[in-house]
């Protein structure tokens, strides 16, 4: 036999070979086996084919976040704000803002009840807003001011509210510790993803998702004796609780040069700290008006080989000093002599008063921000802070530090103005009901497989057998592909690994008719092959590329369980293409050289 | 020595398929033009009221799979939930399952609009008559906001209870804006708990064995997918259409995407008339049977423009003969194995698979008939066309030339 036979055998072996030790986890995976696979392979073929919500179970949620309400509700906060800095400043008295119009198109009409203090709304005053307002209009006759929104703050206002509202969502979802939740954003919409729950889950997850998210400002206790009785019993109860580890905080008050310390637990999976703080005996209890909450602590720049990122706690008093509602915004900005990145907040002139208060009587001590329970940082305050700014420095240049800085803006902001947010698309699927639809569609699978495979064999005889093996192949490769891509078997998706197995034969029942013809034309079996392949390959390559025009299309249009249709279905054309094309080929070589002189042959 | 196959048909066959094609192009357009019809037809039908039997994906609303423990009438159902609150419901009995009905209805929120009022009454009643400055809520919306009296103090707990009152499902209740506006944001995701109760209100207790499968969609979101559906059919109908303009000539596009358009509109035409549930999946059947169907008409006219090149003695209508004929066994062949699989799909599989299925079968047929039927008269005429406009310039230039 030629040499270019045996250089495709010895390749196709391989490819095959490969696809099935990819494909052997995931098969592990659906049939419970997976333990009896050594750890060297799993960790080597770690790709596996996930199953959609609608085969495990679970809950997908699309929410829209309304970016236009996000702008007329901050025009609300600006009217209430210029209302009141009227009052305050200026000495106004029944001066009236009010909101005309939505979204971008907002307006805020100011009328005075004596029109002679329409004067004092001056460019001095008009200065302080110039950022989110522009005057439209102002009628001398009526004393009526009419301002509108900025444009470019309109802009920065839409985008900030999706990513705030991706930063609420994810920072839910962690909470729920479900395995692998998948929060995506798509353009203003947000996608969310669990696969797994328990039905009497969703509408408690559902519940945490949707509510608006709580921004709070408490006191660190730093130096507390219950934190040092706690760290004590943590040390003697390290074995109970793996991971579980005591750390030590150091700093330096800067105006008197106080020391602070400070004891915290520290592990790398929040869930052992939280175990261990529920196990607590009775007398070691937090006490009630105290709480102890988490901080996932960034690490330092250069160590980015531990990816996990350890979390801290903090002993914090219980009462908000301040909530999201006294912030009107937050921003980044540099630092003008250092050039490192800093956050600034702003307060309302309440905010201010409560903030100057609050910041006096704690310098030196950290103050945690806290969205929705989680800590996002805690800065040392280093001196009273009046006038309703604050600054918080961080430490260092780098790209990360400027990450965090924006993620900090995005925690502040989302306090401050929350990102209204709607469920548009649910879909939860109990987890029974996965199995139900699988093991119909299995029958159904087998029954349609076991028609083609009966008829092929009747029609085409050794031919027929070699379609059949293509197809088996074909499926093979199918879903190796699939695990390597790790993508997500869906209902609809088994739907498309079918009509696969339907139209796997198709290219070789269009080969084999052409082989034909040229048998009936006299010509040899070697000649009819080859001729036969040759001559249909533009057909069978023409129809391939419209199916998958109509996959590729699906897949940009398509969402959740269709989009793994669409992947099924691309991966199956491709594969069909190879086998028939190609791995068929190699078998028909072998039938026609090994029976060199036969006249016929079996098609 | 030649040498004998199994065939179903034999290769000396020859049918004339070309002389046939006027009163079946004119039966496939009356075809085409009833399954159009249909749909506005579907909208008066009683018990049907739609032109296709939409899914919740989209008009909105929300779609539930309910289990019940003993056996129900639709009916029954659907006057349970009305009672409940839950407007215009739609009941389809699941036959694959026992006691198992698909209920959809258009509301998505766990706050029925006719209970607004009386939650509004309960404020009143509770906490004083001017106690409540405002009740928000959406339509659609997942949460709501209480605005009350401001200067005295109000708990979460107080509103909660006043919503239960009222019989509104609340999952929770938190303070919104600062302390002194006394103002309460509802998150309101109680829908399936609202639901059971309704039927097990009126259907007596635990007549509700679960409830295992919940979506809903909003109706700005449903418009959306629906626009999206049908962009991605016209989408991948041009793309094919360029391809075949690129691999082909120009008198061989419209051929294609006549009878491509002729396979979407009758599998269309078969919900119409099935009123089976018309949703994504039934979008992703269609486009899979438009890149499918293609495959028919390839394989014909990849023989039709061979054969061209070769009998060039024959007539261009005859060519187009010859070569369905020639290729009238791979055509049926491939087509039955696809029907085959799809078959069994439709016979032993369930929801999605099934629907997908159904639609694959009735394209499968209709695919393979317009390949014949539909294009390759198509082509014929168009071929005859061009001929034309190509003739009449060179008789001008005859004409002219000897002067």
């Amino acid at each position: 036999m030629e040499r270019s036979f045996y250089y495709r055998v010895t390749a196709y072996s391989f490819i095959t070979l490969l696809s099935v030790m990819i494909l052997l986890p995931s098969v592990a995976d659906w049939t419970h086996t997976a333990h009896r696979l050594p750890e060297w392979y799993t960790k080597m073929f770690s790709r596996k084919i996930a199953l959609g919500l609608d085969l495990q179970g679970g809950l997908h949620l699309v929410y829209e976040v309304q970016v236009d309400k996000a702008v007329s509700d901050k025009a609300d906060r600006l009217a209430a704000q210029i209302e009141e800095k009227l009052a305050k400043d200026r000495k106004v008295k029944g001066a009236h803002v009010s909101r005309e119009g939505d979204g971008a198109e907002s307006r805020l009409r100011v009328t005075f009840q004596n029109k002679a203090d329409a004067r004092k709304l001056d460019r001095a005053f008009e200065r302080e807003f110039a950022k989110y307002l522009t005057r439209e209009s102002d009628n001398g006759q009526t004393g009526e001011t009419v301002f509108k929104m900025d444009a470019d703050y309109v802009d920065e206002l839409r985008g900030y509210a999706v990513s705030q509202g991706v930063e609420t969502i994810k920072n839910r979802v962690d909470k729920l510790g479900v395995a692998e939740p998948i929060v995506q954003r798509k353009q203003n919409d947000i996608v969310v993803e669990l696969a797994g729950l328990s039905q009497a889950d969703f509408q408690r997850v559902k519940t945490m998702i949707g509510k608006t998210a709580q921004l709070e400002f408490k006191m660190v206790d730093d130096g507390a004796e219950y934190m040092q009785r706690l760290s004590a019993y943590a040390e003697s109860k390290k074995t109970q609780y793996p991971g579980l580890e005591v750390g030590f905080d150091y700093w330096q008050q800067k105006d008197n040069g106080q020391q602070h310390t400070d004891v915290y637990l520290k592990s790398k999976d929040k869930s052992v700290m939280e175990r261990f703080l529920k196990d607590l005996p009775s007398e070691l209890a937090v006490p009630n008006d105290h709480q102890i909450l988490f901080e996932q602590i960034s690490r330092d720049e250069d160590d980015d080989k531990t990816p996990d990122k350890p979390w801290r706690s903090y002993y914090l008093h219980r009462r908000a000093e301040l909530t999201g509602e006294y912030l009107t915004d937050a921003e980044m900005n540099f630092d003008q002599t250092t050039n490192r990145p800093e956050v600034g907040i702003t307060f309302d002139s309440e905010g201010a008063s409560l903030f100057e208060k609050a910041s006096g009587a704690n310098i030196g001590r950290k103050m945690a921000i806290i969205l929705d329970e989680k800590i996002s940082s805690a800065p040392t305050i280093e001196g009273r802070i009046g006038g309703g700014r604050a600054r918080i420095t961080m430490g260092g240049y780098s790209d990360k530090v400027q990450q965090e800085a924006k993620d900090l803006v995005a925690v502040l902001k989302a306090g401050a103005l929350p990102a209204p947010l709607r469920k548009t698309f649910e879909t939860q699927v109990g987890a029974s009901l996965g199995p139900e639809a699988v093991s119909k569609a299995r029958t159904s699978m087998v029954i349609g497989t076991l028609a083609v495979v009966i008829f092929m064999l009747i029609y085409y005889r050794a031919s027929g057998i070699i379609a059949d093996v293509a197809m088996v192949f074909n499926v093979i490769y199918l879903l190796s592909i699939m695990a390597l891509i790790q993508a997500t078997l869906t209902l609809p998706g088994i739907a498309a690994v079918v009509l696969t197995v339907g139209m796997a034969v198709d290219a070789n029942i269009i080969f084999y008719e052409r082989i034909r013809e040229e048998l009936r034309g006299g010509k040899t079996p070697r000649q009819a092959v080859e001729n036969g392949f040759g001559r249909a390959l533009w057909t069978v390559v023409d129809a391939h590329v419209t199916n998958l025009v109509a996959g590729v299309v699906l897949y940009s249009y398509g969402t959740g369980p269709i989009r793994g249709f669409a992947v099924s279905l691309i991966a199956g054309i491709v594969c069909n293409l190879f086998t028939s094309v190609w791995l068929s080929r190699v078998m028909f070589d072998y039938m026609v050289l090994r029976n060199k002189k036969r006249a016929t042959m079996s098609i | 020595m030649s040498q004998r196959f199994f065939e179903l048909i034999r290769p000396d066959h020859n049918f004339d398929f070309v002389g046939k094609t006027k009163p079946l192009l004119l039966s496939s357009a009356a075809l085409v033009l009833l399954s159009l019809l249909l749909l506005p037809v579907n909208m008066f039908l009683p018990g049907r009221g739609h032109a296709l039997n939409f899914a919740i994906d989209f008009r909105g609303g929300t779609e539930m799979r309910v289990d019940f423990t003993r056996a129900v009438e639709p009916a029954a159902i659907r006057e349970a939930m009305e009672s409940g609150g839950f407007r215009d419901s739609e009941v389809v009995p699941l036959p694959e399952f026992k006691n198992s009905y698909l209920v959809r209805f258009p509301a998505v929120s766990a706050l029925q609009p006719n209970q607004i009022a009386r939650v509004e009454e309960g404020f009143r009643q509770k906490l004083g008559a001017d106690s409540l400055r405002k009740f928000e809520s959406s339509e659609g919306g997942d949460k709501a906001y209480v605005r009350l009296l401001k200067g005295k103090a109000f708990e979460p707990s107080q509103v909660e209870e006043i919503l239960r009152g009222a019989g509104v499902t609340v999952s929770q209740v938190q303070r919104f804006g600062r302390p002194e506006d006394n103002t309460f944001e509802v998150v309101l995701v109680g829908l399936e708990k609202e639901v059971r109760t309704a039927l097990d209100a009126t259907l007596g207790q635990g007549a509700v064995a679960s409830i295992p499968s919940v979506g809903s969609v909003g109706a700005k979101a449903g418009k959306e997918l629906r626009d999206n559906g049908i962009i991605s059919l016209l989408a991948a109908i041009g793309f094919i259409m360029l391809y075949i303009l690129v691999r082909f000539d120009f008198r061989y596009g419209p051929g294609t995407v006549v009878a491509l358009l002729h396979d979407a509109l009758l599998v269309l035409g078969a919900f119409a008339l099935t009123y089976k549930e018309f949703s994504l999946a039934t979008i992703a059947a269609i486009l899979t049977v438009i890149g499918y169907s293609m495959n028919d008409t390839i394989v014909v006219f990849d023989r039709i423009r061979e054969n061209a090149g070769k009998m060039r003695d024959k007539k261009f209508p005859q060519i187009v003969n010859i070569s369905v004929n020639e290729t009238l066994s791979r055509t049926i062949l491939t087509s039955a194995t696809v029907f085959f699989v799809t078959l069994a799909m439709n016979i032993w599989g369930s929801g999605v698979i099934r629907d997908f299925a159904f639609a694959m079968n009735v394209g499968v047929i209709v695919g393979t008939y317009s390949s014949i039927f539909i294009a390759s008269p198509i082509l014929i005429w168009l071929n005859e066309k061009s001929l034309q406009t190509q003739k009449k310039p060179r008789t001008q230039r005859s004409s002219s030339s000897p002067v």
